[in-house]
């Protein structure tokens, strides 16, 4: 469990990128942090994984208060992929690149060997094993910073933009992954601008605008709030735009829905045709 | 590791302050970070060092920058330590203490011209000077992306502690091997970057026309030719009287060490 009380961050110390920042994210939580460019995503991410240390307020996972822990010690709780894997890949082999962090955490060689062995086989990364990260394409190289991260075995799994320049393919596997991830318990917590992505898949989503949080709901609020999203640079995902839309024509009036994901739209649309 | 370095390079960027020297053309002034070089070179006495030394500390007054001259001298307080050391140990302290002042020479005269030129000037004067236009381009390019590769280092090494890497941990062998995952990342990102500024370059029609004209061009006034003229006059005296003359002897005064 993460929770933040009153976290303030100034890079200059003039203005705050983070300014009061209260939040409590449970175990096995699925949340979507979204919000403009420079609103404070990726710098309350970096406080709670303790690569930044917040001036003011304080944070706890599991109870336990981090800032008395260094970054290494807090990696084996709280995985972060970050958006460029580029920033990371230096080994001359995937499999070198994965068992990275493990060494770095001191695993024995035979839990190191096991888990590469295991992370391999989930993302599909046999083939690649022996070559050079840097001849993969932008996605596998996204997927093997991943793999290097999950073989560590985190309790919380921090995404940094993961669906930034993915193709669909790659973002169903990321789905799929997700969903495994999130069986096994594991809280999940995805930094985006993608709001179609977050209507579509994400139950929970945070909205930050100017170092604050602005929003913090069910999707099924947050998505159909033009008001918020506007307040942080995000258009309405578009299956919301097309409710605001069918309910300007006289047949739909009174089509009411609060879904934006294909999915739950599809039967409340079948409900309400029915009714009609 | 980047703030001892970050704070020095510091001193060689400009800063836009309203001074004669600033107001200088950048070719006067690259002229006399020359000079001062050269001199600094020929002479090996403390007393000849010292007086340059002590003539370049007005300019730094006059351009508004004298707490840069100090941070230069606090930046190369190690270096000058290790110089000391080492040459009063094995010659004397007389070749220490002139070298220490050769040091503070030659920085102090290239930093006090990038402090107070601006890099489109000092660009602008190469292409003047007839350098190729390519050269002046990349070298004002290349200093441009300083503050970028600083803030992608400190990308790469947040990625790599979120990794478990621990920078501050160790011996120094063990330190320093922990700079690889750094090191690489920053050299892959660069060598990318630089094909795609040449790609975005040669797109936007880069070196279309050999011959370029300029919408500024730099013009030497009264001042640039009498600085010009002072200072080439100021060589050639010193280089006749440290050649051919003979410096008088109390200017080749030794320490008694």
């Amino acid at each position: 469990m993460i929770e933040c009380y009153n976290i303030k961050y100034t890079y200059d110390g003039i203005n705050y990128a983070l300014d009061d920042i209260c939040l409590k994210i449970d175990n096995a939580e699925f949340v979507g942090i979204i919000g403009e460019n420079g609103a404070g995503k990726t710098t309350l991410a970096k406080c709670i994984n303790g690569l930044l240390r917040p001036q003011y307020g304080k944070i706890l996972i599991d109870g336990e208060d981090i800032s008395k822990f260094s970054v290494a010690q807090i990696a084996k709780k709280i995985g972060f992929v970050f958006q460029n894997s580029d920033h990371q890949i230096f080994e001359q082999t995937v499999e070198d690149e994965i068992k990275f962090g493990l060494k770095n955490l001191k695993f024995s060689p035979e839990e190191i060997e096991e888990r590469l062995e295991n992370i391999i086989k989930k993302l599909d990364l046999e083939k690649y094993r022996n070559i050079s990260p840097f001849e993969l394409s932008g996605g596998e190289r996204k997927r093997v910073a991943l793999a290097s991260i999950l073989c560590l075995d985190p309790e919380i799994l921090i995404l940094d933009e993961p669906t930034l320049g993915q193709d669909m393919k790659q973002k169903e596997y990321l789905v799929k992954l997700i969903e495994n991830l999130r069986k096994k318990g594991k809280t999940i917590i995805i930094i985006t601008h993608d709001i179609e992505f977050a209507a579509e898949y994400i139950p929970r989503i945070i909205v930050m605008a100017k170092g604050k949080i602005i929003a913090d709901g069910p999707r099924e609020i947050i998505t159909q709030n033009n008001f918020i999203l506007e307040k942080s640079s995000v258009i309405l995902p578009q299956l919301a735009q097309l409710t605001k839309i069918l309910k300007s024509y006289n047949i739909f009036k009174s089509f009411n829905c609060n879904f934006a994901d294909v999915h739950n739209y599809y039967y409340e649309l079948k409900k309400y045709l029915k009714k009609k | 590791m980047s703030y001892t370095s970050a704070s020095l390079l510091d001193l060689f960027k400009f800063r836009r302050k309203n001074t004669p020297i600033h107001k200088l053309d950048p070719r006067t002034k690259l002229y006399y970070a020359i000079t001062i070089s050269i001199l600094s070179l020929i002479f090996s006495d403390i007393i000849p060092l010292g007086i340059i030394f002590l003539s370049i500390i007005p300019l730094f007054i006059i351009a508004k920058s004298f707490k840069f001259l100090l941070k230069t001298l606090q930046g190369l307080f190690f270096l000058v330590l290790i110089i000391l050391i080492i040459d009063t140990l094995f010659i004397s302290l007389s070749i220490a203490i002139s070298m220490s002042l050769r040091l503070f020479c030659l920085i102090s005269s290239f930093s006090l011209f990038f402090l107070t030129t601006h890099l489109d000037d000092f660009s602008q004067a190469l292409i003047q000077m007839h350098f190729p236009y390519s050269f002046a381009f990349a070298l004002s390019l290349s200093v441009r992306f300083i503050p970028t590769l600083g803030l992608e280092t400190k990308m790469i090494m947040d990625a790599q502690m979120s990794r478990g890497l621990e920078l501050q941990k160790g011996n120094l062998i063990k330190r320093i091997k922990k700079f690889i995952p750094i090191i690489i990342p920053m050299i892959v990102l660069s060598i990318r970057r630089a094909l795609l500024i040449a790609e975005s370059l040669e797109a936007r029609g880069f070196g279309i026309e050999k011959k370029r004209t300029y919408l500024y061009q730099l013009k030497l006034t009264w001042k640039d030719y009498l600085i010009t003229f002072i200072l080439t006059i100021i060589l050639s005296l010193s280089i006749y009287f440290v050649y051919f003359y003979g410096l008088p002897p109390i200017l080749t005064t030794k320490l008694p060490i």
